[in-house]
């Protein structure tokens, strides 16, 4: 078991999400950063679809009632295991008794932590992720509190070959960065598949979306993030829309010309028109995306999409495969 | 005549990510095309490279497998059968719920009436006249959205959602209607929207209840009728 001593709100059990289930209105849910769940889960060996513990407040403090590995990626929230500091994007040994300390991250947004076996929740709906509007899913269907145990799943006996334990490279070292032409060092570039409604924007607000920063704004969540621009975007003939599904990653213009990206819990329908859609392989970007920080968006197309989601394939490919000589069966 | 909703006069596929697609149905907003929609779901689903689906109004979401779906192939996949697949399935049951319009419940009838410029009687005989058809699911499992709302009764959705009490609430929106499942215990006490809300109806039966298997207890095709209890001012 997993004890959740402290954990500020929002923090929830999530994996990749909830997939087959849109025909009910049930959105994904499921991790914002999907990638750097999925590395945790490659460090340890688990299952790619294992869940873990996303933890977007801080702090959050856990006790492991049982030995385990476990993994700290995403953010580095400055991981103190018994008060010795984790690098971020690794795995180590963890004795029964321990405890886990996240702290808030200087860079990025969001933390994840998974343990060998996963937290073994009741899969609900195909998936273990927390559904937190409609209440179902996760731990309860709710978010964390103090004193919740947590389970964790079963898992062969394993420890690390060095006791201090091994890292990886984050994918944002690993990754090559979408280029984009005049865009600082900060700023956080996301390719964009136009969509149904990009034609009717005005040729203005077309070259706007891609030529401008977007600054994220403190309306921002796992629903949503909603975005500022210089210019807002309007279009030719604004006509309304009949409602249809969305997916994370859809950029809705509401009238007021300011765009959405539409996330995790987001709305499984909507009527806004949609300008364009981050690509599946760069919304784990967005999910570490802190206010304030500046998105710039590159045109993208299915072909290149396919490829961006190869080149994460080959990430957790590589991380798995030396996760696994850097594991070994415990004594 | 221009209408302020958007219609098609071809049906089109357009990108909704680099790895969902949304079909959008040709025409006005109709049941025939509708049931087309549905069929296509039960269609599509076997096909390889799909996970998910989803029918909207007259237009249908379909998400793929980021790395093995081929979103040109099955574009023209899709376009293909959607121009052959029939149009007619069975309705499902009538559901009748009762219906306070305006007053607390329905807080947003008077702002409706002016801008669709009726009174509250006349709106509420034209929103409890037709039988309602649940057509997509919606933004939570529930009673989705209803076709037949009245044109008469057209209102372009808020500029800024605001937050209306959840549970039961009957609302318009665009050329869409909708009924609100009741509160769940411990959920929401109330949701932001840019409907607006003209009535609350009592006794709302439960759509979904994940002990139950399947946990819909509503589906698509089913039948709604509101039944005036009363108006409130």
């Amino acid at each position: 078991m997993i004890e959740v001593i402290e954990s500020a709100p929002l923090n929830a059990v999530q994996d990749l999400g909830r997939l087959g289930f849109r025909c009910f209105g049930i959105g994904r849910s499921g991790a914002m950063d999907r990638l750097a769940l999925a590395a945790a889960n490659a460090l340890l060996g688990n299952a790619p679809d294992a869940a873990g513990i996303e933890a977007q407040l801080f702090p959050l403090v856990l006790r492991f009632t049982t030995d385990t590995l476990v993994a700290v990626t995403g953010a580095d929230c400055g991981a103190r295991l018994d008060g010795r500091l984790l690098p971020p994007f690794w795995a180590m040994p963890a004795k029964a008794g321990q405890e886990l300390e996240l702290s808030p991250p200087t860079d990025g947004l969001r933390g994840y932590v998974a343990v060998a076996g996963g937290i073994d929740v009741p899969v609900v709906l195909g998936s273990r992720s927390s559904a937190l509007r409609d209440g179902f899913g996760g731990f309860q269907g709710r978010m964390l509190q103090s004193g919740d145990l947590l389970p964790i799943g079963p898992a062969p006996a394993r420890t690390t070959r060095d006791a201090a334990g091994f890292g990886a490279a984050s994918p944002w070292q690993a990754l090559s960065r979408p280029a984009c032409g005049d865009a600082e060092p900060g700023d956080i570039t996301l390719r964009v598949v136009p969509a149904g409604e990009y034609e009717q924007f005005d040729e203005p607000s077309r070259a706007a979306l891609w030529a401008q920063p977007w600054v994220v704004t403190t309306q921002s969540n796992r629903q949503g993030y909603r975005l500022q621009g210089d210019h807002a975007l309007l279009r030719v003939r604004p006509l309304e829309m009949r409602s249809h599904g969305i997916v994370p990653g859809v950029v809705q213009v509401p009238p007021s010309g300011q765009p959405i990206i539409q996330l995790s819990d987001g709305n499984s329908a909507g009527g806004y028109p949609k300008i364009g859609v981050v690509i599946d392989a760069d919304l784990w970007r967005v999910g570490q995306a802190a206010p304030g920080r500046r998105l710039r968006f590159v045109p993208c197309t299915p072909a290149l999409a396919r490829e961006a989601e190869r080149e994460l394939a080959g990430y957790l490919g590589t991380l798995r495969r030396q996760a696994g000589y850097l594991r070994r069966a415990a004594a | 005549m221009s209408s302020p909703v958007v219609t098609l006069e071809q049906p089109r596929v357009s990108l909704c990510g680099g790895s969902a697609l949304l079909l959008e149905a040709e025409g006005p907003l109709a049941l025939p095309t509708q049931m087309g929609i549905w069929n296509l779901t039960d269609e599509i689903r076997a096909w390889p490279g799909v996970l998910d689906l989803q029918p909207g109004m007259n237009n249908l979401l379909v998400v793929l497998d980021p790395l093995e779906g081929d979103a040109e192939a099955i574009s023209a996949r899709i376009l293909a059968r959607w121009a052959e697949i029939p149009r007619e399935r069975a309705l499902g049951r009538l559901i009748e719920v009762g219906v306070v319009y305006g007053g607390e419940g329905g807080m947003d009838l008077m702002e409706l009436c002016e801008k669709v410029n009726l009174s509250p009687t006349e709106v509420v005989a034209l929103h409890s006249a037709p039988e309602y058809v649940i057509f997509a699911p919606g933004v939570s499992p529930g009673f989705g959205y209803l076709f037949g709302l009245d044109q008469r009764l057209f209102c372009p959705r808020r500029k800024e959602p605001v937050l209306r009490p959840a549970g039961g609430t009957v609302m318009i929106g665009g050329a869409q209607c909708n009924l609100g499942a009741p509160r769940r215990p411990g959920g929401p006490v109330a949701n932001p929207t840019g409907w607006y809300v003209i009535g609350r109806a009592q006794d709302v039966p439960v759509p979904f209840d994940l002990a139950m298997d399947p946990p819909n207890r509503v589906s698509l095709g089913d039948r709604i009728r509101f039944r005036v209890e009363r108006i409130e001012a």
